[in-house]
């Protein structure tokens, strides 16, 4: 006998997902690891606290968000569109990486990780952070404060923070319209 | 205990015979394809001014490729079966108590597990701990006893199916019921586990021989009665008799120190923490019964050990073993997946998993409830000065650490942390102990800094105070007291090259935030009312290395000039796979077309090992020596600030051989060309004028070669065109003569040299590569350190200095890092970006230890099963003064300075000089660690 469940579809990295049969009780970031196979989203405290499991919500008017998938239920994620850190970077059709996204170029130019265990969520916190200042350029100078406050809920171990942050810092100032003089 | 011991030395080797064993690094071949794109290693991977553009797993870890072993199930590893069965832990939170069985009734009926494991399961099928010494005596807690540790697990539960794993697992998460208990007994911890003592008298000047040192004497080993230690009894009969008569000398001279001198006695505290590494413990094992085969997917630090251990482990049950396959991704630790229990209790859930792959992966609960910690230490420090000079007399310090309920490294970190406690001072007169105790609190290991953190921050904020009393600059009476080179340190060895740290002090007075200190704190706080304002000095230098290193190497080119290197060393995050990289590259010109990492098989080092580098007599080794294949060691766990220099160290011994028997030859051979020796004969040009860069071959003026038409004519010559070297140290490197053909009988720094000869060798040569194609040369003339170096402790340093500044909210308590500065002398940088990274890590951490994180040790403790990140603090990026901080590097002495390690060292001066920031802030003095803002309402009111 298998436990209760409930037929789940969603969009993961522009990929129909489902309908498949998923307990109800099932966090996103094990539908993610043992159903997909996707395991970029790496469980750090299960608690909801350390945000490297994060993922992105694409909303329906274009917004992104980020979530947290060790304390989000797969089924809150019925009908959505969601990106991992495996559908950030542009593919070619046989998942070979061709093109890295700004954030990840930046942060891997910056040596900003060492392990890497926290990386997949500091790029997407960054890259809901830049989505938000497409929509809600910053002054030059709150640049870092809102850099920080943004990725402040994120928890690495290995360097401190310092090249993930100003790695950020650098992509804003070179994307147009991010940032206000 | 065996009284020659050392750092991280306590596991004998147990290879077990009959059974082969394979370690690989897993995700090498899946980092490669990525790695193939765009940009990849090789012309475009470095800049111009020859520095990577980005570290050689960047690509991996940035786009959520599957890399830590955590990522790994069985349907992604090559020829496992595909179904996946997940196991967890049910553990005891209860140390007086006896274990009476689990009750699994709160699970319904289809929740019950597939297979549940017990203690008496694990005896009837003969499963035992390997190396109970140090793992401790049973897996799980036996029916009827009472657990050693709290946390200890009392049952593995396995599930073929991964939801109802998921549901069961929550069910009983919190679940006290789960575990029944009976009677009340007394707490059941393993026996102490050593005590030890490190004293020395020089003699009357620092270059004149000791009077009494470890090195030249004895390392003095203390009995447990109980829980109180019984030292040898002092006289002169011996080394360690005359060891104890010179500590009562000391003990006496403090005693009758009077006016002119300053005797300042201080206790100190230093917390338990879990080192929160990202990846928690986790391991995949899979045993094929048909074929007797143990595959492992494994997260550690030490999978050489783990192979080897987990092969004893089941060759000594019922369970059939021909091989070992042990695969590892990339894994993070800071030490506490260096030689931890986890991995065997995931081969105990393999071994069960009837036929099919067995997960066992903490969650963060769990890794805190068995994680391995870092030690508490508590010291009772005394140091004698000379009121007018400054000069530190003689300094004593008595430590004693709570181990947990296991051994492990224990007893070791407890006498490291005693061999550092010196800190950067010269100590004409010594006298460091530490006891390492057994208790049932969660067991304590490997974790980052190994005992020194404790004991260095403790003599750098005496040192704080010893220049308060003294109403001296506290940097001054450091430079007065500084350790310099060629001095004898505590133990009376004579650290390695260069000390600089004079220059370091130099530049810390002349920083601004040292400078405009007191300036500074009067506007500060008249602009603040209610902050205080205050700067911290602290300066630390840290060993690297365990006193028994060893590393095999690669390096050959094809015909075509395409380089390859393979290696030992496996990738733990610090960017070891890119600094080795480099490092050839450094000396050869370019870096390699190819590498591969971890690499097991090694045909061409037909070597023998005993692996006993620490506890083996002089006798023996002297004896065994004589064999040109044995070694005391094969290779090293990834670990101790190791890979920069160790690991290098045969790189460099590997890329200068090429250089010295390849590429000057076939280089003089196409300048020689020609009627009356072509272009080179005009010119006397020397071997020391080659110049391999940026992929050309140069020298005294001749026309400029490339790397390719070099390695063609190394080829047509069939001189040596590639080069393996084994190496080892023990705190100072191993050396032997090999006779190269064409080259005759030269010294090198390594004890193991094969090589292979170009295409177009002679047959005579060619008939020499018959180890796996390569020509193994015998040595001669070996010479291994002598045994007793392993009481030198530590001859490997290297420095960092803090300047930290706060501002103490006198109403709450807080403390604000409103700035830092470091400066720090690691010899030379071989990826200046990766060096800072570690720094910048390193400080985050070290703030953690200082202001925020402290596990209690008992039932309140970890090993309840209550612990997370929710309730234990980590510094986040607005505690680390993230756009603020800044440091400073000093330049080699010469380009041919080695790089240092710096993983551990990093981490330590920054806790002190917060703590003597907060003083100099507060004018009130803190001794526990760490310091919170309780502490500082409390001392304020």
């Amino acid at each position: 006998m298998t436990r209760a469940t409930k037929p789940m579809s969603l969009t993961v990295n522009d990929r129909q997902v489902g309908p498949v049969a998923v307990p109800e009780g099932l966090m996103m970031q094990d539908f993610l690891h043992e159903y997909l196979n996707l395991t970029g989203a790496r469980m750090g405290c299960g608690q909801g606290i350390c945000h490297a499991c994060t993922v992105v919500v694409e909303e329906e008017d274009g917004t992104l968000a980020e979530m947290r998938t060790c304390i989000v239920g797969a089924h809150w994620f019925e009908g959505r569109r969601v990106r991992t850190i495996e559908g950030i970077a542009e593919r070619d059709t046989d998942g070979a990486v061709t093109d890295l996204s700004p954030v990840q170029q930046a942060f891997i130019e910056h040596f900003s990780f060492q392990c890497g265990y926290c990386t997949p969520g500091f790029v997407i916190g960054a890259t809901v952070l830049l989505d938000r200042l497409q929509r809600e350029p910053v002054s030059r100078e709150d640049l870092e404060e809102v850099i920080t406050e943004a990725l402040d809920k994120h928890i690495c171990r290995c360097t401190g923070y310092i090249r993930y942050l100003e790695a950020v810092r650098d992509v804003a100032l070179k994307t147009p319209g991010l940032v206000t003089s | 205990m065996a009284a020659k011991v050392s750092r991280r030395g306590f596991l004998k080797g147990s290879a077990v015979a009959g059974v082969s064993i394979t370690v690989s690094s897993l995700p090498l071949s899946a980092a490669a394809r990525l790695l193939e794109t765009p940009p990849r290693p090789g012309a475009d991977w470095l800049d111009s001014t020859g520095q990577p553009r980005y570290r050689l797993d960047a690509l991996a870890k940035v786009t959520g490729a599957k890399t830590f072993s955590r990522d790994y199930r069985a349907q992604n590893l090559v020829d496992w079966p595909a179904e996946q069965s997940h196991a967890f832990m049910i553990h005891a939170t209860k140390a007086d108590r006896r274990f009476e069985g689990v009750d699994l009734s709160v699970l319904d009926e289809d929740l019950q597990p597939d297979r549940l494991v017990l203690h008496e399961d694990l005896v009837a099928d003969g499963i035992a701990v390997p190396n109970p010494d140090f793992f401790g005596d049973v897996f799980l807690v036996p029916k009827g006893e009472t657990p050693r540790l709290l946390g200890q697990p009392v049952a593995l539960l396995i599930y073929h199916d991964f939801a109802l794993y998921d549901e069961a697992k929550r069910r009983l998460h919190f679940e006290e019921g789960a575990v029944v208990y009976g009677e009340k007994t007394a707490y059941n911890p393993p026996p102490n586990y050593g005590a030890s003592r490190y004293v020395r008298i020089a003699g009357e000047r620092p270059e004149e021989e000791d009077r009494y040192s470890p090195l030249k004497d004895a390392v003095i080993y203390g009995s447990f009665q109980g829980d109180e230690v019984e030292w040898p009894a002092a006289g002169d009969k011996d080394a360690v008799a005359r060891g104890m008569a010179a500590a009562a000398e000391i003990e006496n001279e403090m005693e009758k120190a009077g006016e002119g001198t300053l005797l300042l006695e201080r206790n100190y505290f230093s917390q338990s923490i879990d080192a929160s590494a990202m990846e928690a413990d986790n391991g995949n094992v899979w045993y094929d019964e048909k074929n007797g085969v143990l595959h492992l997917m494994m997260a550690t630090q030490s999978p050489y050990h783990v192979a080897e251990v987990s092969a004893k482990l089941v060759a000594e049950s019922r369970f059939a073993l021909n091989s070992i396959d042990l695969k590892t991704g990339y894994t993070v630790g800071y030490g506490t997946k260096d030689h931890n229990i986890f991995p065997f209790f995931c081969v105990v859930a393999g071994l069960y998993g009837e036929g099919r792959p067995v997960r066992l992966a903490n969650d963060r609960f769990e890794q805190f409830q068995t994680g391995l910690k870092r030690h508490p230490f508590w010291m009772e420090n005394r140091m004698l000065v000379d009121r007018k000079t400054g000069k530190i007399r003689a300094m004593t310090g008595h430590s004693r650490t709570d181990g947990g309920g296991r051994a492990n490294f224990s007893f070791s970190v407890s006498f490291v942390g005693a061999t550092a406690a010196q800190s950067i001072y010269y100590l004409p007169k010594s006298d460091f102990s530490a006891k390492a105790f057994a208790s049932r609190a969660v067991e304590a290991g490997s974790t980052r800094g190994y005992g020194t953190l404790q004991t260095m921050s403790a003599t750098e904020m005496m040192i704080d105070e010893v220049a308060e009393l003294l109403d001296m600059d506290a940097i001054e009476l450091r430079r007065v007291n500084v350790f310099k080179s060629g001095m004898k340190n505590t133990q009376g060895a004579i650290p390695g090259g260069a000390m600089r740290n004079e220059e370091i002090l130099d530049r810390a007075a002349a920083h601004p935030l040292w400078v405009n200190r007191h300036d500074r704190k009067r506007t500060f706080e008249a602009e603040h009312p209610g902050r205080r304002y205050g700067v911290g000095y602290a300066h630390t230098h840290k060993d690297y290395g365990t006193g028994a290193e060893a590393a095999v190497v690669s390096l050959e080119f094809d015909p075509e000039g395409r380089l390859y290197m393979r290696h030992v060393a496996h990738e733990m995050g610090p960017g070891v796979t890119t600094s080795q990289a480099v490092m050839a590259g450094e000396i050869l010109g370019r870096v390699p077309d190819e590498t591969e990492f971890a690499v097991t098989e090694w045909p061409q080092m037909p070597l023998e090992t005993t692996d006993e580098p620490y506890t083996m007599s002089q006798e023996e080794e002297d004896r065994r020596k004589r064999n040109p294949r044995w070694t005391p060691r094969f290779t090293s766990p990834m670990s101790a600030t190791n890979s920069v220099y160790y690991m290098g160290h045969a790189v460099r011994e590997a890329a200068r051989a090429l250089r010295d028997f390849a590429f000057w030859p076939a280089a003089r051979s196409l300048w020689s060309r020609g009627i009356g020796g072509g272009v080179l004969a005009p010119f006397a040009v020397h071997p020391e004028e080659l110049r391999l860069a940026g992929g050309m071959v140069n020298a005294g003026g001749m026309p400029s070669l490339t790397f390719e038409q070099v390695a063609a004519e190394a080829h047509r010559m069939g001189l040596v065109t590639g080069v393996t070297v084994h190496t080892f140290n023990r705190w100072q490197w191993a050396e032997a003569e090999f006779d190269i053909p064409g080259h005759g009988p030269m010294r090198r720094p390594i004890d193991a040299l094969a090589v292979k000869y170009g295409r177009q060798a002679s047959e005579d040569l060619k008939q020499q590569m018959t180890a796996g194609g390569w020509h193994f040369v015998e040595r001669a003339n070996v010479s291994y350190p002598p045994i007793q170096r392993n009481n030198a402790g530590v001859t490997y340093y290297a420095p960092v200095a803090t300047l930290a500044e706060v501002s103490v909210d006198t109403a709450s308590g807080e403390v604000t890092l409103l700035n830092h500065h470091s400066i720090m002398e690691c010899g030379r940088q071989i990826v200046p970006a990766l060096v800072s990274g570690q720094l910048q890590g390193g400080l985050a951490m070290g703030i953690g230890h200082a202001l925020m994180e402290y596990l209690p040790l008992y039932e309140d403790g970890p090993g309840n099963g209550t612990w997370n990140w929710n309730r234990y603090q980590l510094p986040r990026a607005k505690d680390v003064a993230a756009w603020s901080q800044t440091a400073e590097v000093l330049e080699p002495l010469s380009d041919s300075d080695p790089p240092k390690g710096i993983a551990e060292v990093v981490m330590i001066a920054i806790v002190p000089a917060i703590a003597n920031a907060i003083a100099h802030a507060t004018g009130k003095r803190f001794y526990e660690l760490p310091i919170t803002p309780e502490k500082i309402r409390e001392a304020l009111s």
